[in-house]
């Protein structure tokens, strides 16, 4: 054993002396005991060397190929960019260093074969030293404030003043290294000059951006893959209540709705369209926080500092069986060495629900519905001195009787249903029509070379629209991370984030509230009755005011370390371990609701129908440990114009969950609803069971992967990944599978012919890419076991007045079940012009999502149980995302840009087990989102337009819809002309009268950013929204009055605009645009063309305008930087919608009736300080 | 070190870490949840099974309100007609129906894994409560069955779990002729009054004994011998004319077991009287002293308190009922139900005009007192005691124990709303049913009560020995002589049945009700009035619908329409309504009948556009359900071709959906 190797060996020690002793890091230990050499060592080494104007490192890497020495030094220390010629025969390698080093802050020691370099330690020579003045200014001639200029090579420095100017004392032949957060490095020369004016360039560089890719970087010059960026800019002041809704419509080919506004309710996130249609599988892309899976609503929007959004599989495939859909990789900001910096920003929000739906007037209503009721030979619904007191009140004949006593009980008020004659409007009895809230973050970031730090707080409280008991939602977030250089190559960092998120709200906002609002929510239901109480019927308010709390708490604590080694230069070894600890705590309690009598004496009044008739405490409990340790190790070497990366790594995952829960009836103290002080007893006084729930699961993965990158010149770009995983989700048999995936790209622009025309396309690179993936995402943890279905005390057959244990038969399950597999083809093209002013992007994509796990191929009923799913579906999708930016800033400094992203994506099925293709389910050669329907040709105006109709059709016309076709009825095409109109045996062989009359599928979604900045003074706005798309809304919601009869009509006042004869006491309305209502039948609401909706939108998302006060004034009170904002979201909508909906809430709600919590347009002021 | 040798050395570390991904820690089991492998396995397994069966199957939970399953019968109507009485408008379904073997699985698989372990003596537990568990389970396959042979007559018989194997359930798919349904029923009742115990373990009757099985066992087969007698020769029985199981292989040659149709119809007859006569010599009835409760010093009426108790226990008359309780939130809607208009369901005038008067006179006989119908309370006056139970009078108290929890409740019965069409507060024909009410408003919170509900009630047994003796041998013999008698006392009728039978006019019976008929010619006097019997006393109970069809009481329909009419809305209890408030004749604004058509309200024929304008019709397929034809296609090889299936469809029904019936 020879001393060199001793040397690693002992580095390799010191290395790992200090760290633990797990698994995987015995295996680097194993590495470098590998690390023998066996190549002789020759004393007395000579070499000949001829280069002219090369860096140092060229020459230290000929060094280095023609003899055995090894040079070891850490690159952030040692410069060795400076350009030296160098003319040598036959010397040794001590002396051509001596040469080639002279002049620079850096000596070399030779230790056997390895050449030790660094950096020569600083003589405090004063006298040779100069004072040298300058200012820092950016491109618009501002000065830059807290700059930092330091000497080259030396730690010591100073910062630029108020006015951007420095005094510093340095060798008149020095550099100058002047940095500032937010633009680029730049170091500078001083050349004997006393007066130096810099000029610092902004950070927008395109080319030589680096891009975050799976387990490491990539220059966004040599990328591959399709991968979307987006940077903390895009995000900033926007008035959200998360980061996914900032994310919406920046980066093409990221697709995230949100169809409920309700404070906790997270929009959806996904990448390139429909991901699978597979039966308890789901697509969601993977979202990693600085590596981590962890949720994205839940980072502080001002601590990213960028996103990658990696979309085809040859971006993701590094992932494995985790990201088939693709992966979002959130990174957040490091600590900045320098002066600290402090930032603090705040700002105020004045919220107001989009598109609340106003309801018919009481005496509209009852009309509608008596109208509707006799429309199908009911006769009227209200009786006639119901009717007349709901007039008399709107005329103010009755005061405040809103109701009159119970003819049967006169003691009480009568049912609201049968005797109100109020005159309310509840949904805004409900919900309120503005709300306040807040947002405040602070961070500070600061440190040395050697360590440095980013710590950050953020705390919202937003407040939801519930009128009579407020939601809220309030979110802490705090967030620190320490990076520390322990030696030349070694480094190590910590992060530790922790997100508190709390949820209230009544405990009867569930989610059947909406539904039941419209549904039940009669104008003539008294909200108060004659005495001015809140009376329930029941009906939403009571309960909602006073029926007590549902409280969520959840927590989530992010540990993450992560060492990083470079023993040998290129060769850097990355172990990280990443423990996450989720706490979710929920409560809710009913308390005691009370009618009152006539005299206003209360009584007890339960809310089933909202809460439960008992007063009770319920409290859950949901752990969840996540640990994911994974290392890689990665080696980069460069030669000549070879430039090749390589990388493996290993990647585990384990995730345990566990939960409890329990219920016990019989609140003691309203005030304090907590278990130990509850009864146990029902309403009246009889002690029950409390209910009780626990259980454990968990899930693993683990995987190892490998990347090998290389390019020509910056011009032939080539990467390939394998990865082998494996899952706990299948059985052994099915459990590992390989993902691998390979793309390349070609940059034309530096190809020598490009050269006449490189000034003006600057960037022109092709890319092609192909991957294939697997998903095992099942829904279910363990699908391949059969269990028992099995319930504790919990029948609904009592014996002896108990509640007794139950089970059932298991289900038929495939053991069998195994991977869906996810290939993508994609090929795209990137371009910048007029020195990157103009870039623009394209990508054309095929996804195939193959062997879903779909329903069985049907079989005979004699099964008697569900035929168990087997993976037997397939699905296409494609699509193109492109974006094009165009940014400049004149002469007189205005800088103004413009962006547009535009995607699209559609899905066909391509396999289905469906043999008859039957309508009412997927089938092979679906294109999906397909909506059947009926033509309409229009509604009848007279009885003789139906009847002439009618006899269009010889045979049976439109019986099978319905009977008793008159005036104000819908007239139907007879599409395929046999006489009548039905849907034939609802195949696609016969579908009858049915054809497809839209799709359902969000098409060309696009986002529009426009900003521009002049004199401190900075505006943007962002549109976003839908090209193309078609929604059938048929749900009471859009028609009123349907076949779900009175508990289910909803009577909003578009409503009133159906059709009515001359003898309505409304008056007549032949021209209206529904047909005339019926209470307790469809025939008129079939799906059908006239009542399709256009669901295109374009949405003004954000607009905001800014004003940063100048740094001269700010300076005066030690502030570098002040910002001050107005914002608005959702400040404006064009759509063709039918005016009750949101076009992102239409699909919404309990039922998807678009019955949806509104979503809301937000105003807010705010303030941003730098310090 | 070059880069030959840190790739190399990478690929050693891929290499090792590669090793190092193990199956082990991959290796996750569902250890919260319960195993095949593990359970099944103790007494107490078996009965949470069993439990679990009670609560989730149709035929022990009637959906919502039990007391108004005759609705679309000659005694019970709702505010809409039925599709079945327009042919036309019944028609072949796609796919779902009541073709699912779900619960049929459940049975078999839990026979299929017990049953070797019973054998096998490896359960553990109290034996005798082993044993009892099973019968349940046979029991519970059973009663599975006889709802599938009512529905579809013809019926595929499997008794195992099946594998998911198309040939396999397509050869399984082969329909076994009713009677070998009916057979193979009967044999799973033996099997479960061999295992279970006498009287219900549980000391409440809400666990299933041997008289609940011997009970079900004189339904099942008098329900298929009576089918056998009055379908026989057509094609809704096996080898019949047209019977379109011949058009099978399998099923071309059958022949009945015991050697004729005659004889079959014979041997279900024996069963029926001998299952019959165990249960009603063992189970006395309930006794009845006519008190319709008004205020809370009267005494309670066991008979009326029988139906809406919250504990049923106390009837020796019940057999197995369902316990409800509103602390552990199971409940149902009964109570308020009752007090308002029976869900929307009334009796309709055939019905209430069935009754014979107390003295046992039918109405239209010399001297039978009858008051007339100008008004409920005169219809009531000195009727069968049942009518006067349960036919709702206005003004009557609806409740006697007040509560605030009662927010649906109807303290006292109004004048009936027939304008009033919000569905549960609906009098659609004027008479409406009181049988289930319960005194104590607690019981009325929306869909908050928590009155039992009866399974089996053992006076059924009675009647079913009657009509069964009387079918068999065509006299009234000793037992079924005393069975009437006691039924007639307790419903407070002159016991002297054949006073009745003498003073019985079929020709004036056959305007008011259909039993009167089987395949469209008159019975004799003696089992109609046996049939009036049961009629009268399971009222409101479900049973009208099944008996009409074993009997083939419907033909007659086909070609003269029957008229469903109410109370007589246009003698003086017109004034019971606002004036202007009865409007007809003005189309689809018409809140009544007219007075020209009929002098009693005719739910159904306000308009002349209404479909049933001309009377309820019948066609004969609508005796049994149409196959869903998805099932037909399902078991064939290409999907395409129904005549390659297995099954047949039921007489009169197309093999194609979305048609009416043929004839």
């Amino acid at each position: 054993m020879n001393s060199s190797f001793k040397n690693e060996i002992n580095q390799a020690r010191n290395i790992f002396d200090w760290i633990s002793s797990r698994k995987t890091f015995m295996i680097i230990i194993l590495c470098c005991i590998m690390q023998i050499s066996t190549k002789a060592f020759s004393q007395n080494t000579v070499l000949s060397l001829d280069l002219k104007n090369v860096s140092i490192e060229q020459v230290l890497n000929e060094i280095e190929a023609k003899t055995s020495y090894r040079f070891l030094y850490n690159k952030d220390l040692v410069d060795l960019s400076a350009k030296v010629s160098i003319v040598v025969k036959q010397k040794s390698v001590s002396k051509i260093l001596d040469q080639v080093l002279v002049g620079t802050d850096i000596t070399s020691s030779i230790n056997g074969k390895q050449i030790v370099l660094s950096k020569i330690e600083k003589k405090s020579s004063t006298e040779s030293l100069k004072k040298v003045n300058g200012v820092v200014t950016d491109d618009k001639g501002e000065p830059i404030i807290g700059a930092t200029v330091a000497v080259a090579g030396v730690s010591t420095g100073t910062i630029t003043d108020v006015r951007g100017n420095f005094v510093i004392n340095t060798q008149s032949d020095g550099q100058l290294k002047i940095s500032y957060i937010g633009y680029e490095t730049k170091i500078v020369a001083i050349n004997n000059q006393s007066q130096l004016r810099v000029t610092l360039i902004e950070n927008t560089k395109l080319l030589n951006e680096v891009v975050v890719v799976g387990f490491g970087t990539q220059k966004r010059a040599n990328l591959t893959g399709a991968v979307s960026t987006v940077n903390s800019k895009d995000l900033e002041s926007r008035p959200v209540a998360n980061v996914a809704q900032a994310l919406q419509g920046i980066a093409p080919g990221l697709n995230i709705s949100q169809n409920s506004g309700s404070l906790e309710s997270r929009p959806t996130i996904n990448i390139r369209g429909l991901a699978t249609i597979g039966q308890g599988s789901s697509g969601n892309p993977l979202i990693l926080i600085d590596g981590m899976e962890g949720d994205i609503n839940t980072v502080n929007p001002n601590d990213i500092d960028n996103i990658s959004v990696l979309k085809d599989a040859a971006a993701s495939s590094i992932y494995g069986s985790r990201a088939p859909f693709g992966v979002i990789l959130v990174t957040t900001k490091k600590g900045v060495s320098g002066k600290m910096q402090v930032t603090a920003s705040t700002n105020f929000r004045y919220s107001e629900p989009i598109n609340l739906p106003h309801q018919m007037d009481s005496y509209t209503f009852v009309n509608y519905i008596n109208t509707a009721s006799r429309n199908l030979g009911n006769g009227d619904f209200f009786k006639p001195d119901q009717v007349q007191r709901v007039l008399d009140y709107q005329q103010g004949k009755l005061g405040k009787k809103t109701i009159i006593a119970d003819p049967n009980n006169p003691n009480h008020w009568g049912d609201g249903y049968s005797f109100g004659n109020d005159n309310v409007d509840w949904i805004r009895a409900v919900y309120k029509t503005s709300t306040p809230s807040q947002d405040y973050s602070a961070s500070a970031s600061g440190g040395t070379e050697k360590l440095n730090y980013y710590l950050s707080g953020n705390f919202t409280n937003t407040e939801g629209f519930m009128k009579l008991n407020q939601d809220t939602y309030k979110r802490y977030l705090l967030n620190a991370k320490i990076n520390a250089k322990l030696s030349d190559w070694a480094s190590i960092s910590y992060s530790g984030r922790f997100t508190r998120e709390e949820y209230t709200r009544p405990a009867a906002l569930g989610n059947n509230l909406y539904g039941n609002l419209g549904r039940q929510g009669w104008p003539t239901l008294p909200l108060y009755d004659p005495n001015g109480y809140l009376y329930s019927s029941p009906s939403p308010a009571l309960a909602l005011r006073d029926g007590g709390r549902d409280k969520s708490q959840y927590d989530w604590n992010f540990q993450q370390l992560s060492l990083t080694l470079e023993p040998i230069k290129g060769w850097k070894i990355i172990a990280s371990a990443n423990y996450k600890i989720g706490d979710e705590f929920r409560s809710w309690y009913v308390l005691p609701t009370y009618n009152h009598d006539v005299n206003g004496v209360p009584y007890f009044s339960p809310q089933g129908w909202y809460i439960g008739d008992n007063t009770n405490v319920h409290e859950q409990a949901n752990r969840i440990n996540y640990f994911t340790p994974n290392i890689i190790t990665e080696y980069t070497k460069s030669l000549g114009k070879h430039n090749a990366k390589l990388m493996v790594g290993y990647q585990s995952e384990r995730n345990q969950e566990r939960n409890l829960g329990l219920t016990r009836l019989g609140v003691m103290v309203p005030e304090n609803p907590i278990v130990d002080i509850t009864s146990g007893t029902d309403n009246s006084g009889k002690i029950v069971a409390p209910s009780v729930n626990g259980m454990y699961r968990e899930w693993s993965t683990q995987g190892v992967f490998g990347r090998v990158n290389y390019d020509y010149d910056g011009r032939y770009l080539l990467e390939a990944n394998l990865r082998y995983d494996g899952t706990s989700r299948f059985r052994k048999e099915n459990r590992w599978k390989y993902f691998p995936s390979a793309s390349a790209g070609w940059n034309i622009a530096r190809e020598a012919f490009w050269s006449p025309i490189a000034g003006t396309v600057n960037l022109f690179k092709l890319r092609a890419s192909y991957g294939n993936l697997g998903n095992q995402n099942t829904d279910a943890w363990f699908p391949t076991y059969q269990t028992m279905p099995f319930s504790a005390a919990s029948s609904g057959w009592l014996i002896n007045d108990t509640k007794q244990n139950t089970s059932s038969a298991p289900g038929l399950i495939s053991s069998a079940l195994t991977w869906e597999q996810i290939k993508t083809y994609d090929g795209g093209v990137d371009l910048g012009l007029f020195n990157n002013r103009l870039t623009s992007s394209f990508d054309y994509f095929i996804r195939y999502t193959n062997n879903m796990i779909g329903p069985a191929p049907e079989l005979p009923v004699t099964l008697g149980t569900n035929v168990p799913t087997t993976n037997n579906t397939d699905l296409k999708t494609s699509g193109f995302e492109l974006s094009i930016g165009w940014q400049d800033r004149l002469k007189n400094g205005f800088g103004y840009s413009a962006k547009l992203v535009l995607s699209d994506t559609k899905s066909n099925i391509t396999r289905y087990p469906n043999p008859t293709l039957n309508l009412g389910q997927y089938y092979a050669g679906e294109t999906y989102g397909e909506i059947w329907g009926y033509k309409t040709i229009g509604i009848a105006k007279t009885q003789a337009e139906m009847d002439a109709h009618l006899a269009t059709m010889k045979n049976g016309a439109q019986n099978a819809i319905g009977t008793n076709w008159k005036a104000g009825d819908i007239m139907y095409a007879d599409v395929n002309g046999d006489g009548k109109i039905d849907n034939g045996t609802n195949t696609v062989g016969n579908h009858g009268d049915l054809v497809v009359i839209g799709n359902n599928t969000n098409r060309f979604s696009f986002g529009i950013d426009l900003s521009a900045d002049w004199k401190g003074f900075d505006f943007r706005a962002f549109f976003q929204g839908v090209g193309k798309r078609d929604y059938w809304q048929g749900s009471p919601y859009f028609f009123g009055a349907s076949g779900e009869g009175v508990w289910g009509a909803v009577s909003f006042v578009q409503h009133i605009d159906y059709f009515r004869d001359a003898t309505d006491p409304l008056g007549a309305n032949l021209n209206s645009y529904y047909p005339r209502p019926l209470l307790g039948n469809n025939k008129n609401i079939q799906t059908q063309s006239r009542y399709l909706q256009n669901g295109a939108y374009l949405r003004l998302k954000n607009l905001q305008l800014g004003y940063s006060i100048p740094a001269k004034i700010t300076h005066l009170v030690k502030i570098q930087k002040c910002r001050i904002f107005v914002s608005g979201e959702n400040i404006f909508t064009a759509t063709k919608l039918a005016s009750m909906f949101d076009p992102e809430t239409i699909d919404g709600g309990d039922n998807k009736n678009g019955d949806a919590y509104p979503l809301s347009k937000v105003y807010s002021v705010g303030l941003t300080v730098n310090f | 070190m070059n880069s030959k040798k840190i790739i190399l050395l990478m690929g050693v570390i891929g290499l090792f870490i590669m090793s190092s991904c193990s199956n082990d820690f991959l290796d996750k089991q569902p250890i919260s949840s319960l195993t095949p492998e593990s359970y099944l396995r103790a007494e107490t397994d078996l009965a949470s099974y069993n439990i679990k069966m009670f609560e989730d199957f149709q035929v022990f939970q009637t959906e919502g309100n039990p007391f108004a399953q005759d609705n679309g019968t000659d005694v019970m109507a709702s505010r809409g007609y039925e599709n079945k009485f327009v042919p036309g408008q019944w028609k072949v379904p796609q796919g779902g129906s009541e073709w699912y073997f779900n619960q049929i699985y459940s049975c078999n698989y839990f026979l299929q894994n017990v049953l070797p372990r019973f054998k096998a003596n490896t359960l553990t537990g109290d034996p005798a409560q082993i044993k009892h568990d099973i019968g349940e389970m046979y029991l519970i396959r059973a009663m599975v069955y006889f709802r599938k042979l009512k529905f579809f007559g013809d019926f595929p018989i499997i008794k195992t779990t099946l594998p998911d194997n198309k040939a396999i359930l397509t050869a399984a798919s082969k329909r076994a002729p009713q009677n070998e349904v009916a057979r193979f029923i009967i044999a799973d009742l033996d099997s479960a009054i061999l295992l279970m115990k006498p009287t219900a373990p549980d000391g409440a009757r809400n666990r299933l004994s041997q008289p609940c099985a011997q009970l079900m066992k004189s339904r099942v087969a008098l329900y298929e011998a009576t089918w056998l007698k009055y379908f026989k020769g057509t094609a809704f029985v096996p080898n019949g004319a047209g019977w379109p199981g011949a058009t099978k292989d399998y099923n071309a040659s059958y022949k009945f077991p015991s050697g004729s149709i005659d004889t079959e119809i014979d041997y279900f007859l024996t069963q029926a009287m001998a299952s019959a006569k165990i249960v009603a010599d063992a189970t006395p009835l309930v006794s009845n002293n006519m008190v319709i409760q008004q205020s809370t010093t009267d005494p309670v009426n066991p008979y009326c308190a029988m139906f809406s108790d919250i504990d049923m226990s106390k009837f020796s008359e019940v057999l197995f009922w369902r316990r409800y309780d509103l602390a552990l939130g199971v409940t149902n809607g009964i109570a308020a139900e009752i007090g308002k208009g029976n869900s929307g369901r009334g009796f309709t005038r055939g019905f209430v005009e069935s009754f014979v008067m107390a003295n046992g006179l039918p109405i239209y006989a010399p001297g039978s007192g009858y008051a007339g119908d100008d008004s409920i309370q005169l219809v009531r006056k000195d009727r069968d005691g049942r009518l006067q139970l349960f036919l709702k009078q206005p003004k009557q108290l609806n409740i006697l124990y007040r509560s605030p929890l009662g927010t649906h409740s109807t303290p006292v019965e109004p004048y009936p709303d027939i304008l009033n069409v919000l569905g549960n507060a609906d009098y659609p024909t004027g008479y409406a049913n009181r049988k289930g009410l319960n005194y104590d408003e607690a019981l009325c919170g929306n869909g908050k009560s928590y009155e039992g509900e009866i399974v089996f009630r053992a006076v059924e047994a009675y009647l079913n020995y009657m009509e069964a003796s009387y079918e068999k041998t065509g006299i009234l013999d000793a037992d079924a002589q005393k069975y009437w008698k006691a039924i007639r006392t307790r419903a407070n009728v002159d016991p002297d049945y054949q006073k009745t039978i003498d003073a019985t006019d079929l020709s004036k019976e056959a305007a008011n009700n259909w039993s009167v008929y089987s395949g469209g010619v008159m019975v004799d006097k003696t089992l109609y009035n046996i049939r009036r019997e049961r009629m009268c006393e399971l009222l409101a109970e479900g049973f009208r619908d099944q008996d009409l069809r074993r009997w083939r009481s419907m033909d007659q329909m086909i070609t003269t329409p029957y008229h469903i009419e109410g109370f007589k809305l246009w003698g003086p209890m017109k004034n019971w309504y606002a004036p202007g408030t009865l409007t007809y004749g003005i189309g689809d604004a018409s809140t009544v009948s007219s007075p020209l058509v009929s002098l009693y309200l005719r739910t159904y024929e306000k308009t002349t556009t209404s479909l049933v304008y001309g009377g309820y019709k019948w066609a004969m397929a609508h005796y049994l359900q149409p196959l869903p034809i998805q099932q037909f296609l399902i078991t064939t090889d290409d999907g395409k071709d129904v005549t390659k299936s297995p099954l047949y469809q039921n007489p009169g029904w197309p093999t194609t959906p979305n048609v009416g019936a043929t004839f």
